[in-house]
């Protein structure tokens, strides 16, 4: 009975963390900026390909990833003050601007890198309860998952970095005359958002084929979170994400992945009617 | 007879209580003005009649019918208008085409286009009547946003701060406008802070303040209430 | 009526734009006399994606509603055709599988934009609802592989897409080549001319309100949900009237027609080229098709490449689109001439616009 216990949670750990990995960048630039980065998968497949790339080299897998995310983050900071940062009282132009991007990133890949690139392989290691054998490499996920839910709880709540944010996030003028840099703050918010893209390729990419046009695999799950999560990262993203997640785990077991997706979808279109401001508008409202 | 009525409305934003427990009474064919210090909650009662916020208690009639559920759009369609406090208008089309989204359902073709231009005469903006109604001044924008609420030729006008921002003869002028539709069995409902404006047009003054009826009456008796006077006109006694 | 051909909500009017209209449409049908059968084909393979390009600037530009699932209903409508052509057999019955397929992606889009604009999204998040949407559905038709996968005779077929379904066929003609060729251009002139009676109508009137500010739209009245929705299930609906052409002119479809980054032509094309003009949308797209099929020949990657270069420097450079500033730009240098040579401000016919002076 536990073993069957445990499944069912290491089902929901692998959605949940799938769900938090790919939408807490898409999440935090939202939240921050009102901007929707439409190059999200393009960091995600940054941060794959950097990875695979280092551990080619020798790099050990862990501290790859690490780098792959940093290197997400600095691309992402330039992005920013190239273009991203011309666009933020024009939110759609920005979405315009990043899918633009997008495209010529993915497509230059294609061009350039062609469509394969020699994968490493899932880390072994497996441990089995009850006759059921469970990776260990996707417990590894969750927890980076958990860490990262944890960090940015750490960030935002409490380093003063976190407070400026928080007031930028709720009156960017007010806090702008108060004295804050909010040029600088974007910055970093932006370059913290790509980060965690790059941060979910590096995790990710021992599980998959590495192809330009990975980030679209990302993309459904990132949006979908962040629709129905709101402006909130902490509030509303990871509520939004145990939702979904049961939501998915729940139809993955009975009919497969892609209904699981397609259930999804639906149950996002069904929420939007009830809840037009997202999850995270009801848990601020009954926190207050 | 009453033309609405608003019993027991509350509304609250998280733990402001912006309106608490009103009851107005507008009777038709009277010019009423609602008055109160900043912040009392005059906006938000004239958008909880319009339907802007659904009210956290009570409930709305409009013609003995109760309308606190129906959407703002279906209380315009029962004969209802409003000039808002901050100018809303159209920004990117041309001022004609702002009154003729106005006037469209109402009317049609040659009928259409004259009361078009009388509005645009009205309203002193038949010169501008091409330009954007964003590049108009915040005056003229408030003109322009009184002339569409008036092309609805609505039974029950509420304009909340119709003269800010005017000049007193321009504010005279709007006065002796809203007198004559009045006078043409329209009911009109006004935020004021100008009490020159509300001598000028006022049949029945309700106070609020701190979102609660504080006193109400004819001006007179207003003025001359000491209470008023301490929370309200203390300032304003002036004129 | 005709009235409704020129008002504030479309750039051009006078004699002298309908001149150029009636000239450009003459070239156009005298032009299968002088080409090749194959480059009459090439053109009607262009002019298929002119009407997603069309919905798509009522919604978007008119509208103020930005939907990326242009080809969620593209891929509707095309797999309906598919299904319903074969399934029906083919011969006339390929009519009403086309008419039928654009109703289901209507039908479809109805049921998409009641829950989004009921649910009261707007602004970003249409956009990535819808695209979410398309996103799915492209997911899902790619894994349809299995022979399970199948509606009576019609296999979906996964990646490799459904094929074998018949052209369009009236009796036993054949709408191919230049037939086809002269019924897009039959069907553009109907769309391009309906679309701008309808922008110009009262309806247009208060679809572009709704854009500049919902509030006061249903301040003077209007149920502004039923006026976004129709103006929702018109864009989409184009979307599915291309989607099923395209279908019915090459026999086949598969779930790359839907998926990224097809889903983000239409966008490009609309912001290039001016999403705030019919006129210069159903231009700039024509533009863009013929330059980016130009380039596919050689590499589909680099097309691609210049159409996120085009979409980046829109925005960067000209938000309004390139198309419609330059034809602005020439107006603008044509009437100043005009004026100077006459002497007089008064310059209304072949204006393009009536609101500067
Ligand atoms: N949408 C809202 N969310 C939260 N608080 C609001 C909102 N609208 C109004 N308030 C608050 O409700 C109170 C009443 O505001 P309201 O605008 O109704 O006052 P008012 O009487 O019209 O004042 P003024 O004379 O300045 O226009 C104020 O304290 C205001 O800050
Ligand atoms: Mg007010």
């Amino acid at each position: 009975m536990s073993a069957e216990l445990f499944s069912v949670f290491y089902q929901f750990a692998d959605v949940f963390a799938f769900l938090i990995l790919s939408a807490a960048g898409l999440a935090i630039v939202f939240g921050m900026m009102g901007v929707i980065n439409m190059a999200h998968g393009e960091f995600i497949m940054c941060g794959a390909y950097v990875t695979v790339g280092l551990v080619n080299l020798g790099v050990p897998l862990p501290i790859a990833q690490i780098l792959a995310a940093l290197t997400a983050g600095i691309i992402g900071m330039i992005v920013e003050l190239l273009i991203v940062r011309r666009f933020y009282k024009r939110p759609l132009d920005s979405l315009l601007a990043t899918w633009g991007l997008s495209l010529i990133v993915t497509q230059s890949m294609l061009l350039i890198v062609g469509s394969a690139v020699r994968g490493i392989g899932t880390p072994e290691g497996s441990f089995a309860i009850g006759g059921y054998t469970f990776s260990t490499y996707r417990l590894v996920l969750f927890g980076a998952a958990v860490a990262v839910l944890v960090g940015l709880y750490i960030i935002f709540m409490k380093t003063r970095f976190g407070v400026i944010a928080r007031a930028t996030m709720q009156n960017a003028a007010m806090a702008k005359a108060l004295g804050a840099r909010t040029g600088r703050i974007y910055s970093i918010s932006f370059g913290i958002g790509t980060a965690l893209a790059g941060l979910c390729g590096a995790l990710y990419a021992p599980t998959m084929t590495l192809i330009p046009t990975m980030g679209a695999t990302f993309v459904v799950e990132s949006f979908v979170t962040v629709v129905i999560g709101g402006a909130n990262v902490l509030l509303g993203t990871a509520p939004a994400a145990v939702f979904l997640a049961m939501i998915r785990m729940a139809l993955n077991a009975s009919y497969g992945q892609i209904i699981g997706q397609i259930g999804m979808l639906f149950a996002v279109i069904l929420i939007i009617r009830v809840l037009p401001e997202g999850l995270s508008s009801v848990l601020v409202r009954r926190g207050r | 007879m009453a033309l609405v009525e608003v019993k027991g409305v509350s509304k609250r934003f998280g733990g402001l209580t912006a309106v608490s427990e009103v009851d107005l009474t507008v009777n038709a064919g009277e010019v009423h003005c609602l008055i109160g210090p900043n912040g009392a909650g005059k906006s938000t009662l004239f958008k909880l009649i319009v339907g802007l916020y659904p009210p956290t208690t009570g409930s709305i009639f409009f013609d003995s019918t109760d309308i606190t559920a129906e959407r703002p759009y279906a209380r315009v369609q029962r004969g209802m208008s409003i000039k808002m406090q901050a100018p809303s208008v159209f920004k990117e089309l041309p001022v004609r085409q702002n009154i003729q989204v106005a006037l469209q359902e109402r009317l049609s073709g040659a009928e259409c286009a004259a009361e078009e231009e009388r509005l645009l005469a009205l309203l002193n903006l038949a010169e501008d009547s091409g330009k954007l109604a964003g590049a108009l001044s915040h005056g003229q924008q408030q003109w322009l946003e009184i002339g569409m609420a008036l092309a609805l030729q609505p039974q029950l006008l509420l304009l909340d701060e119709p003269t800010a921002g005017m000049s007193p003869e321009e504010t005279y002028k709007t006065g002796e406008l809203i007198k004559s539709f009045n006078a043409q069995g329209m009911t009109v409902l006004v935020v004021e802070h100008d009490m020159a404006f509300v001598r000028q047009v006022a049949q029945r003054v309700t106070v609020l303040h701190l979102g609660k009826i504080f006193a109400r009456g004819s001006l007179e008796a207003i003025l001359e209430d000491e209470k008023v006077a301490e929370i309200y006109l203390g300032k304003t006694h002036a004129h | 009526m005709l009235k409704l051909l020129e008002g504030p909500q479309t750039l051009g009017r006078g004699r002298i734009f309908w001149s150029c209209f009636l000239a450009v449409l003459a070239g156009a049908l005298i032009y299968p006399l002088f080409a090749d059968s194959y480059d009459v084909g090439n053109f009607a393979y262009f002019l298929i994606w002119i009407f997603m390009a069309l919905g798509l600037c009522l919604m978007w530009g008119y509208g103020g509603m930005l939907s990326f699932g242009q080809t969620f209903f593209f891929g509707i409508a095309g797999y309906g055709y598919g299904v319903l052509a074969i399934n029906m057999g083919g011969g006339t019955a390929t009519i009403a599988a086309l008419v039928l397929s654009v109703v289901v992606a209507m039908i479809a889009a109805g049921i998409l934009g009641y829950f989004m604009i009921w649910g009261g999204i707007s602004g970003i998040f249409f956009g990535i609802v819808t695209l979410s949407a398309t996103l799915v559905l492209a997911f899902f038709l790619g894994q349809t592989a299995g022979p399970e996968w199948h509606i009576g005779p019609a296999r979906l077929n996964g990646f490799n897409g459904m094929k074998g379904m018949d052209p369009l066929t009236v009796g036993s003609f054949d709408i191919e080549g230049s037939a086809l060729y002269y019924l897009m251009i039959a069907l553009i002139v109907i769309v391009y001319i309906a679309l701008r009676m309808l922008v110009n109508s009262s309806i247009g009137n208060v679809i572009v309100a709704t854009r500049e500010n919902p509030q006061r739209a249903e301040m003077l009245g209007y149920d502004v949900r039923k006026y976004q929705l129709l103006t929702f299930v018109i864009g989409s609906g184009l979307a599915g009237l291309s989607g099923a052409l395209y279908t019915s002119w090459g026999q086949f479809i598969t779930p790359s027609s839907i998926g990224l980054p097809a889903a983000a032509m239409p966008i490009v094309w609309v912001a290039f080229s001016g999403r705030n003009d019919l006129t210069a949308t159903l231009v700039g797209s024509f533009l863009l098709l013929f330059g980016f099929q130009t380039i596919t020949v050689y590499s589909q990657q680099a097309a691609l490449v210049l159409m996120g270069v085009l979409l980046l420097a829109t925005v960067m450079l000209a938000p309004q689109g390139f198309v419609l500033g330059i034809g602005k730009l020439v107006v603008d240098w044509w009437s100043r001439r005009r004026r100077r040579d006459e002497g007089t401000a008064l310059a209304d016919t072949g204006r393009l616009q009536s609101d500067e002076t």
